[in-house]
This record gives structure tokens, C-alpha cells and sequence, in this order.
């Protein structure tokens, strides 16, 4: 049931975009959310589908794997649509008691559900064409430069590395603890909402109890290998960013000029 | 007693990590049979077992206990898995509890037993693994980890079920605790005359107690019959990655040398008595 999860994902290739060097991914990422939040009309709107629908293509990553991630949002999305909806002031298009819908309401709504939509799938883009340690790599390197003001770059990516690669073990996990405690005749689906809360239990405590033990171990064994941190640290694989990620970047420009272009003559 | 009929699964079907774990699985189960289940790691044991123990929903095929077939509508699935007990591998993670009574009693309790029934039944899970009345009282998470093995088993045995499977019971134990646990194991199906499902990896902990084992092999049945049968296969079972039983080795090798040693022997005790007997006849 767990293993429907999309988001964090990573989904192996050598596409183009597979190959970018993460830093390019990330800071790329970082103007496309900006740009979606910029972007002023619908002309706009349908540049960015182009372009995301284009990164896709280039992944070679499956239309319905990408969209599995949206999935998890759609109810969110709904209920963001259905207020901006019904509580923004303007000018009136529809009215029933005190419910009404106004022309800025309706537009809100929907740009609004763009912006959800294309946020997601953006950023589930780039965790499926990136590895877990590629991705904190990149961050790490991307941090460092703060070093000198106190951030802990190398300790934050380590923490980010340790969680996402526990992430799927957690599942697993928690997946084999509901079947054992399904196998005693504990019961998950019926009941009021104390029950079921109550039905919890029996999962929560061993998954806690694991999570400290993993937590435990993994601790000592870093230890038997004597890591220290980030200081002098030198690393197997190196980032390099070259003529891709240097492609890549004016593809980017040319895409933030082309939404310039659309929000200021549309 | 279980009926298997054509019997796949896919793991994450679709996905770039699909992977089928069992595929096309005919098999039959009887009433108060002793049945060894073997295979290489990943051969899709514990995928079979679960699928067994209507714990996940086969991709294709049906799979029928006592005449119901599983995840059809009408079939109340929480029913019939009250006469299927489950030891999942390492069950000592799933323990919970305050005190090891109430752990065992889980799942009588969650079948809407009496008071006084869940005690019995309590009691009689717990004698049957050995564990003694003042550790009833204790915190499952004080024990060793043999203890919380056998704790864990009890919470199965509680329920009484007519099936019960067992994946790798031993794994992780000491020789000791893994002798005394397939001993324990072997008692519960001589004293209730339910049916067994014994997983293993390892030849030597089913020899001497299945009636009849089934080899798996990358998610299919390779093989199938009483252990005599099977053992005599030896080549076959190595290119699985499997091996024969230790004694068997040595018996079938003396063979070789010119030995008169019978066949199908695969406990040390009737190798034992064999060479015994050979020696005699030397002698005289």
C-alpha cells in the first residue's frame, strides 16, 4: 500500500536530465517555482506546461508514473480552488444567499491549482531524475558557501542523506508490522475515530522501538568507521558541472525570458 | 485444507522496480500435515507464506482455505485469518505490550474472547514454548532475544489456529535456542495434530521434521514429496543453491568410496544406527 508513493522517489535512467549535475537541477528548480509564481496569465500558464511537459519527455520518465505523484494533492488542491472561490471580494458573477462567486474568485481558483499542480510536478521531477545522495550532494555543495557564517553544511546534508535513505526502510518496516499484526486479528478499519487511533498502537510502539534501534546501530557503526564530520572530508566522486548543465542553463534564461515576455504583452 | 490454484504476484506492478516474487504456484495443503517449505534466499518463501495467510492479495489466481477463497466478496477475511497463525520473520520487532501476558493475548482478545478463556488460552501458549508464569508479568522489552522469540510465537499459538506457519523460526537464534525452538515446534504439531508450514533455508532444520517438503525456486515450485525423495536430487538442489543435509552428504559420498551404506538417510541418529550396524558386520 506504501509502495504507491511517488514523491521522493527516484526513478533510475541516463537521460539528459538523469545526467545534469544536481547543483544545475537544484538552482533550476529553485527559478521554475519562482517563475510559477510569477507568472501573471494564462499564456504564461501554457508556456510552463510546454516546457514541463518537454523536461518530461526528455526524462523518459512514464506520463502516469510522473502524475502518481500529483495524486496525494488533489484534495488539497480542491479545497484551495473552493475558497479562493467563494471568499474573494470583486466583482460579482454568481450569487445564492451568502454564497457568490466574483470573476477575481474564479481566476484565483485556478491559478492557484496551477500553481499547486505544476509546483508538484516540477519538484517530483527533479527527486526522479536525482539520486538521494546526488540530491544532498548537490545541497551540501550549494551550502557551503554559508559555512563561513555558521551553517552546518555537511552535518545538514548528512542529516537529510540518513533520513531519506531511511525513508523506504521505515516503510517496509511499518508494511511488515501491519501484515504481523494483521496476521493476530488486529483490526485497522472499523470503529469510531478512538478505536481506530487505538488500533495504532500495535504498529506505533515496535516502529518507534525499531526507529531507535536502527538510529542506535547505525550511530555505532559510523563510529567503528571513525567519521568525524565535515572537515577535511574529501569524497569519492566529485561534482562537476559541464557543457550539459552549461546548455541547461540558457534553456533556463530563455524559458524566464520567454514568462517575462508573456506577463508584460499578454 | 489450502488449495492454491495458479498463484502470482507482482511486487509494485508497473513500476521500474517490478519484480514478480511468485508465479503460476499450484499447490495443496492437507489436514495435520507437517510441510517443509525450502528455497534460496528470495525464492519467494515468504511471499508464498503471506499469500498462505491472506496478509496481501494475489496478483493472479485463487488461493482456498477450509473451501473459502480468499479476498472474494462474501469472505470475511478476518475470520478465516483467525484459523491461520502467521510467525512472521524476526517476530520479536512486533511485540508491544506493557507485560508479556497482555502481548500474548492480543490476538485472543482481538477475537472477542472471554475474560477467562484468554487466560487459558494464555497459559496454554506459554507453557507450550516454555515460558514460565512469572515472566507473564514482566515487560516484553526486559527479555533476551530468545525469549522475545518464543513470547512472540505464543501470541500466535494463542489463537489456537488450525494452520500455523512458521517463517524461519530459527533465524538468529544460537544452535541451542534453535534446536529447543524446532523441537518446540515439532511437540505443537505432534500434541494439537494441527497443520505446519516450517520455512527454512536450511536443509537441516527441516530434514528430521516435515512429512513432505516443497522446494521453491525463483518464485516457482521446483520440487515437491516426502524428504527420501527430494534429498536424492542432490545435484539439482545445489545448482538452487541449496544443499542436502549434512549426514546426507557424508552417506552419499561413502557411497562413492564404496560404502554399502543404504539410501535416504538425512538424520544423524538413523546414520547413526546405519554405520553402526555396518561396522558390526566388519567386525565379525
Amino acid at each position: 500500500m506504501f509502495k504507491d508513493i511517488t514523491l521522493g522517489q527516484f526513478f533510475p535512467g541516463n537521460s539528459f536530465i538523469h545526467r545534469l549535475d544536481p547543483r544545475t537541477k537544484i538552482l533550476c528548480i529553485i527559478v521554475y517555482i519562482a517563475i510559477i509564481f510569477c507568472i501573471k496569465t494564462f499564456a504564461g500558464y501554457g508556456l510552463l506546461a510546454v516546457f514541463t511537459v518537454a523536461c518530461i519527455l526528455i526524462s523518459k520518465i512514464p506520463f502516469s508514473f510522473v502524475l502518481k505523484g500529483v495524486k496525494p494533492i488533489l484534495f488539497f488542491a480542491a479545497l484551495t480552488a473552493v475558497f479562493n472561490l467563494f471568499l474573494t471580494d470583486g466583482k460579482v458573477l454568481w450569487s445564492w444567499k451568502f454564497l457568490k462567486i466574483t470573476y477575481e474568485g474564479a481566476n484565483l481558483a485556478v491559478f492557484m491549482v496551477l500553481r499547486l499542480f505544476f509546483l508538484v510536478l516540477g519538484t517530483s521531477l527533479l527527486t526522479l531524475t536525482t539520486s538521494p545522495i546526488a540530491l544532498t550532494d548537490g545541497i551540501e555543495r550549494l551550502l557551503s558557501p554559508f559555512k563561513k557564517i555558521g551553517v552546518p553544511a555537511h552535518e545538514l546534508a548528512m542529516m537529510m542523506t540518513i533520513a531519506l535513505r531511511f525513508v523506504p526502510t521505515l516503510l517496509e518496516e511499518t508494511e511488515k508490522i501491519i501484515k504481523a499484526q494483521t496476521a493476530r486479528g488486529a483490526d485497522f478499519e472499523s470503529g469510531n475515530l478512538i478505536s481506530r487511533a487505538k488500533a495504532m498502537i500495535p504498529i506505533l510502539i515496535p516502529l518507534f522501538i525499531s526507529a531507535f534501534r536502527r538510529a542506535d546501530d547505525l550511530a555505532v557503526a559510523m563510529e567503528c568507521r571513525c567519521y568525524r564530520g565535515g572537515e577535511n572530508r574529501t569524497r569519492l566522486y566529485t561534482l562537476k558541472m559541464g557543457v550539459k548543465d552549461f546548455v541547461c542553463w540558457i534553456i533556463i534564461i530563455l524559458f524566464t525570458a520567454g514568462i517575462v515576455v508573456t506577463n508584460m504583452f499578454f | 485444507m489450502v488449495k492454491l490454484h495458479d498463484v502470482s504476484y507482482t511486487y509494485m506492478s508497473g513500476g521500474p522496480f517490478e519484480k514478480t516474487a511468485v508465479k503460476g504456484i499450484n499447490l495443496e495443503l492437507k489436514r495435520g500435515e507437517f510441510v517443509g517449505l525450502i528455497g534460496h534466499t528470495g525464492s519467494g518463501k515468504s511471499t508464498l507464506v503471506q499469500l498462505i495467510a491472506g496478509l496481501t492479495k494475489p496478483t493472479a489466481g485463487t488461493i482456498e482455505v477450509d473451501g473459502k477463497t480468499l479476498f472474494k466478496k462474501g469472505t470475511d477475511m478476518r475470520k478465516l485469518r483467525f484459523g491461520i497463525g502467521l510467525v512472521m520473520q524476526y517476530p520479536e520487532y512486533q511485540l508491544f505490550e506493557e507485560t508479556v501476558f497482555k502481548d500474548i493475548a492480543f490476538g485472543p482478545s482481538n477475537m472477542g474472547l472471554s475474560s477467562e478463556e484468554i487466560t487459558r488460552r494464555v497459559h496454554f501458549a506459554a507453557d507450550l514454548v516454555g515460558i514460565r508464569r512469572e515472566i507473564l508479568e514482566k515487560s516484553p522489552f526486559e527479555l533476551s532475544g530468545g525469549q522475545k522469540r518464543r513470547v512472540a510465537v505464543a501470541g500466535v499459538l494463542a489463537m489456537e489456529p488450525k494452520l500455523l506457519i512458521l517463517d524461519e523460526p530459527a533465524a538468529g537464534l544460537d544452535p541451542a535456542g534453535r534446536d529447543e525452538i524446532l523441537h518446540k515446534i515439532r511437540d505443537m504439531h505432534r500434541r494439537l495434530g494441527i497443520t505446519v508450514v516450517l520455512v527454512s533455508h536450511s536443509m537441516e532444520d527441516i530434514a528430521g521434521l516435515a512429512d513432505r517438503i516443497v522446494v521453491m525456486n525463483k518464485g516457482t515450485v521446483a520440487m515437491t514429496g516426502k524428504p527420501v525423495e527430494v534429498f536424492k536430487s542432490a545435484e539439482e538442489l545445489k545448482k538452487m543453491g541449496l544443499s542436502v543435509p549434512q549426514i546426507t552428504e557424508v552417506c552419499n559420498r561413502l557411497r562413492e568410496a564404496g560404502v554399502p551404506i543404504p539410501d535416504g538417510l538425512y538424520t544423524v541418529e538413523s546414520a547413526k544406527a546405519e554405520l553402526e550396524k555396518l561396522l558390526k558386520n566388519e567386525m565379525r
